[in-house]
């Protein structure tokens, strides 16, 4: 597909306009003309999503408008389900010490295939 | 209350005995006990901090304390908790009342302190609530209790060859304590170098309302090192990136938004231009809650930048920084950057730019001293029943070798145990079965008819092309004997193509579910899915013996399993970014792994140590491969060099720079003498791997000061480059008989 030819700017809505400039700052040149389409949604859905979540929190504090502390607390709740990042590096440090100090199982002669116990496996007729 | 007073008397009694400070687990609540304990697992973030307090001896002025509890913070902020941000005003007259408490026991008014201290007890129990951690209280009582302890311990011992700073922390302890949710790793950052004096506090005072002055302080630096000798220049100009992002992030941790970013559009052209991607994440780092999802940027913060600068230099800058009034710069130099001295002569600008780009700085001296078995393990003896040549049946037992597999043990120049090899049983390694067995006399077969390749006898390259893949080819793998093709697709599908018609064997896939499969190729299903990284996997590898696979993925750390096994053996933590590659070495005993963090790294399947940190790549790793016997490997990354690496003396041997874009594919020939690299830019590369090698001057000197001279013979060791049409190369593999198979995704324009 060709790089990124989006339409003429003055033809685009603002939105579209707004979010190819964020594309360019963020380094991206070379994307397909849909990506902006499909970023809009995305950050639409995302939007009214905490948007919702902040109106349920204010209500549940029986507050008379939305603030910025119930969005805040709507897109941390947000943040924990959908976009999780990996475990912090002093937690990995942590459980690597603690795996990497058993030694090494021996390894049992002619043992066929070697799997996992079967329960583990992906072997057993699914049927 | 009494529980809390007795803690603070307990901390005031330890403070009289100049004994051998111990870190504090029982002191400041149960958060403290998993924190500290959390901490010294931290490897030298807060392995260096932790040193530091029991390094400390009578320092300066006050009785040494220790300190630590800080990170009693640590765990119990690892849930995010709301903390209850009291009011702005709080923190503040903690903070005075602190420094008042300090004040008073270093003039010796005991009766005063304690008066004071009761007193004020109500106010900080207040705020402590229960102290269990875990509750949304307890952050703010384990910050109060963190502000307590910071203030009343000292570390004046030398963090590494630094002698003690000053109240670098002041800022971000107080900033830890105004902004509530506190990642584990703020305020466990802040424990690593603290400052006791009244003056520190005051500072910190002083420092909320200073993110104006950081850009002075800037150019104030930048003038002195643009104004220093040539000679020093080059040295102290690898202070710039670090203390420009470590300033950056404070502002915006501290939630100074518009200082923050007039800060950055001042200097962030000055940095150097390999530095540029990270720059433009860094711009996207506006406001305090966008760095905590980002764990990259995290790390950076509480890790020590390492710098590798020559003894005058250093004592230049040193001179420099303390001479001034605010030494605000130096307080973070103290706090955020390991300098690692050395005595010699400055590097050169060349030199340089040649190690750094990665992003914690570069390596330590002392993180490439360990002893590495970089030798291959013998062959076992097998029966090679020749027709043609009979006088070698006999030669089963001891040490003669015979002709041919004496070809395959490359590397052992002796026939006796190699003195640089690991021994035989260092790690459990299947035995041969016979199957393997036969495999093995055929390949020996096959060594006999390899060519011997060099730079008059290229060899030839038969590329693979996967058409209509419409940029969905993932990865790309041949087995050893050449007969099969796999390719993965971004449709979750994995195809194998024949090359010739022979056997089916098992094969690997790695996903994007997080999930390692292995497949058998007999009944064409899945085996077995090993679930360990619960995000996207980006490459793994059978060990040369089989048994073990060892893969690496998004979550910065890569994994050692074995079929058998349904959870990983092995964890290689320590990378700050995604691990990209993951590789063995021929003798299984190590594994390289090369990240998004540009750093490549070497781990010993033993005990998961990481024995080797190599830096100097400037952009994300996407390629490694070890030389065939087993001493040197080679590096690729989306800079386009590929670089040369001596695994026993940990230096960097060569650069061959050639390449346009990514370097996505290498492989040493089968006997060492031919690099082949295969990159993003639609060519495949030949060099000269003998000639890179030859002459290389690792002397004392070198190995102390990690100086390299790097020949600019990229143009020497090129042997050809040739051309695909608009197809990146994916794949690179060298038959038995040194016959090159490439393959790659035709991509057109």
């Amino acid at each position: 597909m060709e790089s990124g030819k989006t339409a003429s700017p003055k033809s685009m809505p603002k939105d579209a306009q707004m979010m190819a400039q964020i594309l360019k700052d963020m380094g991206i040149t070379e994307y397909e003309p849909r990506v902006i389409n499909q970023m809009l949604e995305f950050a639409f859905r995302y939007v009214t999503t905490i948007l919702d979540d902040a109106k349920i929190y204010s209500s549940h504090a029986k507050k008379a408008t939305v603030d910025a502390d119930d969005v805040r607390l709507a897109i941390q709740c947000r943040a924990d389900q959908s976009f999780t990042s990996p475990p912090p590096r002093d937690f990995l440090l942590d459980i690597a010490r603690q795996r990497n100090q058993t030694p090494l199982p021996l390894i049992k002669p002619y043992s066929g295939p070697r799997l996992p116990p079967d329960r583990y496996c992906l072997t057993a007729p699914n049927y | 209350m009494a529980a809390l007073a007795e803690e603070q008397t307990e901390v005031a009694v330890k403070l009289e005995p100049e004994g051998p400070p111990t870190l504090l687990p029982p002191q400041a609540g149960d958060g403290a006990g998993e924190g500290s304990g959390g901490t010294t697992n931290n490897g030298p973030n807060g392995g260096g901090g932790n040193v530091a307090a029991s390094s400390s001896t009578g320092g300066d002025g006050g009785t040494p304390k220790p300190t630590v509890a800080v990170s009693a913070a640590a765990p119990a902020g690892a849930a995010p908790v709301p903390a209850a941000a009291p009011d702005a005003g709080a923190p503040h007259d903690r903070q005075t009342l602190l420094a008042v408490l300090q004040f008073l026991r270093q003039s010796k008014l005991r009766e005063a302190e304690e008066a004071l201290r009761r007193e004020a007890g109500l106010l900080e129990e207040a705020v402590a609530g229960s102290g269990a951690p875990g509750e949304v209280d307890s952050a703010g009582a384990e910050v109060t209790s963190a502000l307590l302890s910071r203030v009343t311990a000292s570390a004046p011992g030398p963090a590494a060859p630094d002698p003690p700073g000053t109240g670098a922390s002041g800022a971000t302890v107080v900033s830890g304590s105004a902004s509530g949710p506190a990642a584990p790793g703020k305020v466990g950052s802040v424990a690593v170098e603290d400052q006791p004096d009244v003056s520190a506090v005051l500072s910190a005072y002083n420092q909320q309302g200073d993110p104006t002055m950081y850009e002075e302080y800037y150019s104030g630096l930048k003038h002195f090192i643009e104004c220093s000798l040539d000679c020093h220049r080059a040295e102290l100009s690898q202070l710039f990136y670090p203390l420009f992002v470590h300033m950056y992030l404070e502002l915006v941790y501290n939630q100074h938004e518009n200082e923050a970013k007039s800060f950055f559009e001042k200097f962030h052209g000055d940095q150097e231009c390999y530095y540029q991607d990270d720059l433009r994440v860094l711009s996207s780092l506006t406001k305090k809650e966008h760095m905590k999802g980002n764990e990259t940027m995290l790390d950076f913060r509480t890790s020590k930048f390492v710098l590798r600068i020559s003894r005058d230099s250093y004592q230049l800058l040193k001179r420099h920084l303390q001479e001034k009034q605010n030494n605000q710069i130096w307080n973070i130099v103290q706090e955020h950057l390991y300098i690692d001295i050395f005595d010699g002569m400055p590097r050169s600008k060349q030199q340089i730019d040649a190690m750094v780009g990665s992003l914690a700085g570069e390596a330590k001296r002392e993180a490439n001293k360990s002893k590495v078995f970089f030798g291959l393990l013998k062959e076992p003896e097998i029966e090679v029943p020749l027709d043609d040549e009979d006088e070698e049946g006999e030669n089963e037992e001891g040490k003669p070798k015979k002709k041919k597999p004496k070809k395959d043990s490359i590397g052992s120049k002796s026939k006796k145990q190699d003195p640089n090899a690991p021994p035989q049983n260092r790690i459990p390694l299947p035995e041969l079965k016979d199957s393997d067995k036969l495999d093995k006399i055929m390949n020996m077969k096959e060594t006999t008819k390899r060519v011997r390749l060099g730079p008059d006898c290229l060899p030839s390259i038969c590329f693979y092309t996967f058409l209509n893949a419409y940029q969905g080819l993932t990865a790309v793998d041949v087995t050893d004997d050449s007969s099969l093709i796999a390719g993965g697709f971004a449709d979750s599908t994995v195809r194998v193509w024949s090359v010739t018609p022979k056997k089916l064997r098992s094969v690997k896939q790695a996903s994007e579910d997080g999930t390692v499969r292995l497949w058998s190729l007999q009944t064409f299903t899945c085996l077995v899915g090993y679930k360990g990284h619960n995000y996207p996997v980006w490459d793994t590898q059978f060990s040369p013996y089989g048994y073990y696979f060892v893969s690496g993925g998004h979550d910065r750390v890569a994994r050692l399993w074995a079929t058998d096994h349904y959870q990983p053996l092995r964890i290689f933590a320590g990378h700050l970014a995604d691990v990209n590659c993951t590789r063995f070495h021929p003798n299984s005993n190590y594994v390289a792994t090369g990240s998004a963090d540009r750093t490549v790294r070497l781990w010993d399947v033993l005990n998961g140590n990481c024995v080797r940190i190599f830096t100097g790549h400037k952009g994300p790793i996407h390629s490694l491969t070890f030389s065939p016997n087993g001493r040197f490997l080679a590096t690729g990354a989306t800079d386009g060099r590929v670089l040369l690496w001596d695994i026993g003396h940990g230096l960097m041997v060569g650069e061959l720079k050639g390449h346009t874009d990514t370097v996505c594919s290498l492989r040493f020939s089968r006997d060492g003498e031919i690099l082949a690299s295969g990159s993003m830019d639609n060519t495949v590369r030949l060099w000269d791997a003998i000639k890179a090698f030859e002459d290389l001057e690792t002397d004392d000197f070198t190995t102390a000061t990690g100086h390299i001279n790097l020949p600019e013979n990229s143009q020497e060791l090129l042997l050809g480059t040739y051309m695909t049409k608009s197809t990146p190369v994916v794949h690179l593999h060298f038959t038995r008989r040194n016959l090159v198979l490439a393959a790659g995704a035709y991509s057109p324009q």
